[in-house]
């Protein structure tokens, strides 16, 4: 039932979208074609496609850039330069200043590695503006204030397009940019950008490198900027410097704001309202940088995801609650699992050899050893602060480690970064969850399976015949996974409407996609209820059957009594004992150091803090009750 | 090497440095970055050059009133930009956007009162802007009482971070929970900060006006600058903030004389962008290391 | 000059808990807790990791909002008011993990203390000298900065920094955390001490037998719910419920 709906509001939706184009195409012949009206349906749509590929850096991926028109400045230069002094046809040139523009955005992209969003957001700002002076300057390029002047339109077989062909060429591109945009966002790029702008960690532990999602965002958006620029540049016939102001960039970055950063259909609305509404109030020009930045202003405190996001909130208010949505309590029990069939995993092994990590003077791994063979589940347990989770880090490589060895199925990982390593075949989860809440479960499993698709870039854009079925096969697979991990019912709800202990879960079932041999959970027992922990224990007891190898850090020791087959005791950065789980919980020592106190053995008073110094370590008093 | 290249340096990266540390003062308690703070350094140039030069008020007077002015219009930045962002999620990067809005607001509603023309401000006597020479440079009584002075206001601002306000500011830095547990309420040092970073802003509009004109087109330059020595010295550290200041005031000085003046926004851009990439948190390195 | 309000008979509820429900966003965490504290006493609450009892303590003092149930403070509904506010109301709550100003000196540390609070100099240096009373090690290193402490003597600071304020509730999140035997000794020593001095005390503890010594009542909180509440001695003897609060068997 619940399908059948869903279904008929994708027909109803692509017919509205089919609609839309055809008044899209059919507007030219309404219109006078030499006329303003044409025209600025021409412009919108060069806006349109720049702000397409701004919607997709600054949204999607999270890189807000506020010097876009520089990009678009490439694309108008590049194309009006060459066809006016080289006498280039519009095609090579355009294509040239797109190329250009590739160029830029691999540029920009390099301090976006290293520098936090608002850092790279003062960095493209102050580029805006030194692009700006740079047009300027470069005078004997650029013709400085004069600009270029005598751009012609585009000419197809011979001859020059005419107003209604520059229109009807523009929005072609502009829908076609659209569609491969949309393709784009719901591939493993599109969850790959996500987790880049939410949860960085959670993209390298499937396998995904932040860098080169970032660059590749760049480059995208960069090259459709370059082509709104060519047809910036038919459009004026004239490109000057004054086009091209810091202002400029500030105005695009408006105009994907107001329609909703992140949506698909944002960036239309907001060139739409944005360029429309001071069109129609010609009056109002000189106040036109106070109005948008009234607007802007006035959608962030209100409206924060824009004008579509506010449209869909309302939306949803509206709508009556439909049967399925309603959020389950999270102690209903789900389905176990036990039944379905999983293809065997080659557990690997795990050796670590004296590893040490410190923080500024602060040592949390002070040699620690610990080994773990394939197939077997591994624990490791300790007080708060005693490095567990630390440990957990620096093997993957989210630290990076001070001295000492790591082997992963015998392979030394020194110098790998976390998404190698995940390649590699190791899995993780995360102390809190991290899962890209705004994509539903089944997406966020698919994350996982990030470096296993092999899809490529035009694939994937183009929806060819290959990449669409790699995706199908993939979406079952998850969808197994999840059924597997008990949660397959929540398959198309949001991550963040998730429960709880459900998103444990789906963390599990999305390293499981990546392949993982190996995995390591970071306390996947807190917060859960009894019905919760028994089901968590079934979960790793069958991935067990699998034959991967689990290491799992925990509190809950009746959990790792129950399932590790061995434990290693972390205490202050070192390993206070390790063994099978009876005899290391039997020993004194080892649970005095767990309840808080301080071990009497040596090897843990070598510690560092300075709290030994001139402290005895001697038999506690019994403590007088009362007065 | 023309000497009066390291004097001009020094006199422009002091100006940079007063606007970083008004950016500081602003982001110990909030962990935002205002973006308009150059419009604000620019208002304070303008209605002090409005005060003295165009209404003849004296300049003290016109100097407590810009204070008060500039101070109270950053705090209104607060209130309605900045804090409801805030409130609603302490990571975000909302604040990007509406205080651009802010500086967008600030920026075309100073030119529609003002309008373009830059309005000419003489400090008072007997500083003047009248040079003469002092040890092989060309340099004003104006330009070494604004050099010293500037040491002094950096001095000063590292005082106030020394009374229990301050300490307060600084606790809410570092641990946000842990201050809000020992009674320390945030938003009311916030708001304190903004009106003290944002009457600092003006100061240096007042004090750059006799240097740069008082002219609307200061702003954009004055904040990315500004930004940069902040970003350069590490962002909370305010002789950090002095010593960037004068790095990137001399090799602006030095770009526009080795090379044409408009290419020194280009060679302070990319030297700021060098030393970010290798040193992310400014040449002085974090104030404390963090936990894990 | 006595502090805020701590007229009261000795014995009368000094804080009620009722039936709250705690989350974060979408995730519930305590469900219908109740909890107790009488004047003067010291009241335990006990659990495992993960059962929520830090969660308890942020809703006390204001870090979180109960969505359902409410909080009263010496006779006051606190359930919606902002954390400064309550600190002002004489409830203090040292959280877990020793969270000092690392960067700022041990006297800065106690300075903030009584942030908000009018005193003369001498009422000052009183209270300060109280604390170093207690702490002989802190006036030691009184200008060093918080971080260069060990863990030992920074939890001995936090202590310290709450004791500044004279608080007529102190909340305690796992004091002992990570000290040696000796340094435990000492906090315990000095919680009685000021539990004597008139101060009320809610202790969360792992040394959970520890813990229920020094208590006259204890409470145990397991998987969000409060499951038993009692004298201490009590729930100390009791086997049941051992299992829910130990680590171990």
């Amino acid at each position: 039932m619940a399908a059948s709906v869903a279904k008929s509001r994708g027909l109803a939706g692509l017919l509205v979208q089919a609609a839309l184009v055809v008044i899209v195409l059919a507007l030219p012949l309404a219109l006078d074609p030499y006329g303003y009206p044409l025209f600025v349906a021409t412009q919108l749509g060069v806006y349109v496609i720049a702000a397409i590929g701004l919607n997709l850096l600054a949204g999607y991926a999270g890189q807000v850039s506020l010097g876009h028109g520089a990009f678009i400045a490439i694309g108008a230069y590049a194309t009006a330069l060459l066809t006016v002094d080289q006498g280039w046809s519009f095609w090579l040139a355009a294509l040239a200043g797109v190329a250009l523009s590739a160029l830029m955005g691999v540029l920009m992209a390099l301090p976006s590695f290293r520098l936090s969003t608002w850092y790279f957001a003062f960095i493209t700002l102050a580029f805006a503006q030194v692009f700006e002076k740079m047009i300027v300057e470069w005078r004997g390029l650029t013709r400085g204030f004069a600009g270029v002047v005598g751009v012609q339109p585009p000419s197809v077989f011979g001859h020059v397009l005419e107003p209604a062909g520059v229109y009807w060429l523009v929005a072609i591109i502009a829908i076609i940019g659209f569609w491969l945009v949309n393709n784009l966002v719901h591939s493993r790029f599109g969850r790959g950008f996500v987790a880049v702008r939410d949860a960085p960690a959670a993209a390298q532990a499937a396998g995904a490198s932040p860098a080169r999602l970032k660059l590749l965002a760049f480059v995208i958006a960069a090259c459709f900027a370059g082509v709104a620029g060519a047809f910036f540049a038919v459009q004026k016939t004239v490109v000057t410097p004054d086009d091209f102001t810091a202002e400029f960039s500030i105005f695009f970055l408006l105009t994907v704001v107001l329609g909703g950063l992140g949506t698909r259909w944002g960036p239309v609305v907001g060139a739409l309202v944005f360029f429309l509404v001071p069109e129609l109030l010609t009056g109002l020009e000189s106040w036109r940088m106070m109005v948008y930045g009234a607007a802007l202003l006035a959608l962030m405190l209100f409206a924060p995801h824009g004008l579509v996001g506010a449209a869909r909130s309302l939306f949803d208010r509206l709508r009556p609650k439909q049967a399925g949505q309603t959020t389950q309590p999270a102690e209903t029990v789900q389905p176990q699992g036990a039944h379905v069939e999983r293809p065997a995993i080659s557990g690997l092994a795990l050796e670590v050899k004296d590893l040490r990590k410190s923080f500024g003077g602060v040592v949390a791994l002070g040699g620690v050893d610990l080994s773990v063979a394939p197939g077997t589940c591994a624990a490791i347990v300790g007080p708060n602060g005693s490095g567990k989770t630390t440990l957990l880090n620096v093997v993957g490589a989210y630290y990076r480690r001070d001295a000492g060895a790591v082997l992963l199925g015998g392979r030394e990982t020194k110098g790998l970064s976390p998404q190698q390593i995940a390649g590699e075949g190791l899995g993780r989860t995360f102390q809190t969850p991290r899962l890209l809440g705004e994509l539903t479960v089944l997406d966020n499993v698919l994350l996982g399976a990030f470096r296993r698709e092999r899809a490529s870039l035009p694939g994937t854009m183009l929806r060819l015949p290959g990449a669409m079925a790699e995706a199908e096969r993939l979406r079952a697979e998850a969808m197994e996974l999840l059924a597997f991990v008990g949660v397959a019912d929540r398959a198309d709800d949001l991550a963040s409407e998730t429960p709880h202990g459900h998103q444990r879960l789906v963390e599990i079932a999305r390293a499981l996609m990546g392949g993982a041999r190996l995995i390591m959970l970071d306390e996947p027992a807190a917060g859960l209820s009894m019905t919760e922990l028994d089901r968590l224990e079934q979960l790793i007891r069958r991935i067990l059957a699998l034959g991967a190898t689990v290491v799992i850090v925990e509190h809950h020791l009746d959990l790792v009594a129950s399932i590790a087959s061995h434990v290693t005791v972390l205490d202050r950065g070192v390993v206070l004992a390790s063994g099978a789980p009876q005899a290391v919980f039997a020993d004194a020592a080892v649970m005095a150091a767990y309840m808080g106190e301080r071990a009497l053995n040596e090897q843990a008073s070598d510690q560092l803090s300075d709290e030994a110094a001139g402290e005895v370590a001697r038999p506690r008093p019994v403590p007088a009750k009362g007065a | 090497m023309d000497i009066d290249i390291l004097a001009r340096g020094l006199v422009a990266g002091s100006l940079y440095a007063l606007v970083a540390v008004s950016f500081n003062i602003l982001y110990r308690p909030t962990n935002v970055f205002n973006f308009a703070q150059g419009e604000l350094v620019m208002l304070g140039a303008m209605v002090f050059a409005s005060l003295a030069t165009v209404l003849g008020w004296p300049w003290y007077a016109a100097l407590i009133v810009t204070l008060l002015g500039v101070g109270l219009l950053t705090l209104l930045i607060d209130v309605v930009a900045v804090a409801p962002v805030l409130a609603r999620s302490q990571h975000g990067t909302g604040w990007v956007i509406t205080t651009l809005a802010a500086s967008l607001i600030i920026a075309n509603g100073v030119n529609r009162i003002w309008g373009p023309d830059p309005i000419v401000v003489r400090p008072p006597a007997p500083l003047t802007t009248d040079t003469f020479s002092l040890a092989g440079m060309t340099v004003s009584a104006y330009q070494i009482f604004l050099v010293l002075l500037t040491i002094i206001l950096v001095l000063a601002i590292e005082q106030v971070y020394r009374t229990r306000q301050g300490k307060a500011v600084l606790a809410v830095a570092e641990d946000r929970e842990a201050a809000l547990l020992r009674g320390v309420n945030p938003l009311r040092l916030s708001h304190w900060s903004f009106f003290l970073g944002g009457a600092f802003a003006g100061l240096t509009g007042v004090l750059a006006a006799p240097v740069l004109y008082a002219s609307t087109g200061l702003g954009p330059a004055l904040l990315l600058k500004g930004f940069a020595a902040a970003a350069v010295g590490s962002i909370g550290n305010n002789r950090g903030a002095l010593i960037a200041g004068y790095l990137i005031g001399v090799t602006e000085a030095l770009g526009a004389a080795l090379l044409s003046p408009g290419y020194q926004e280009a060679v302070v851009f990319l030297l700021v962008l060098c030393v970010l990439l290798v040193w992310p948190h400014g040449l002085f390195g974090r104030p404390f290391a963090r936990t894990v | 000059m006595t502090m805020a309000s701590n007229a009261g008979q000795a014995g009368e509820l000094l804080l009620s808990v009722e039936q709250v429900d705690v989350g974060y966003g979408h995730v519930g965490v305590l469900e219908g807790v109740s909890l107790s504290v009488r004047r003067g006493s010291i009241a335990a609450l006990v659990g495992r990791n993960g059962a929520g009892k830090s969660t308890l303590l942020r809703a006390i003092s204001g870090l979180l909002t109960p969505s359902r149930g409410q909080i009263v403070f010496n006779g006051r509904a606190i359930s919606r008011d902002k954390p400064h506010a309550i600190v002002g109301a004489g409830l203090l709550h040292v959280a877990e993990g020793r969270r000092l100003f690392r960067s700022q000196s041990v006297d800065d540390n106690l300075e903030l203390g009584v942030y908000g609070l009018k005193m003369d100099a001498a009422g000052y240096q009183r209270r300060l000298a109280r604390v170093f009373e207690l702490f002989p090690v802190l006036e030691e290193k009184r200008r060093l900065p918080a971080g260069a402490l060990s863990g030992g003597q920074q939890q001995m600071l936090a202590i310290g920094q709450a004791m500044m304020r004279e608080p007529v509730l102190l909340m305690l999140d796992e004091p002992s955390l990570g000290l040696s035997p000796l340094l435990v000794d000492q906090v315990f020593a000095a919680i009685m001490a000021l539990q004597q001095a008139g101060t009320t005390i809610l202790l969360v503890e792992q040394l959970v037998e520890r813990a229920l010594e020094i208590a006259s009542e204890a409470w145990v909180l397991q998987n969000g719910r409060m499951i038993a509440s009692g004298p201490a001695a009590q729930i100390a003897a009791s086997e049941e419920l051992r299992a829910a609060y130990m680590a171990a068997h």
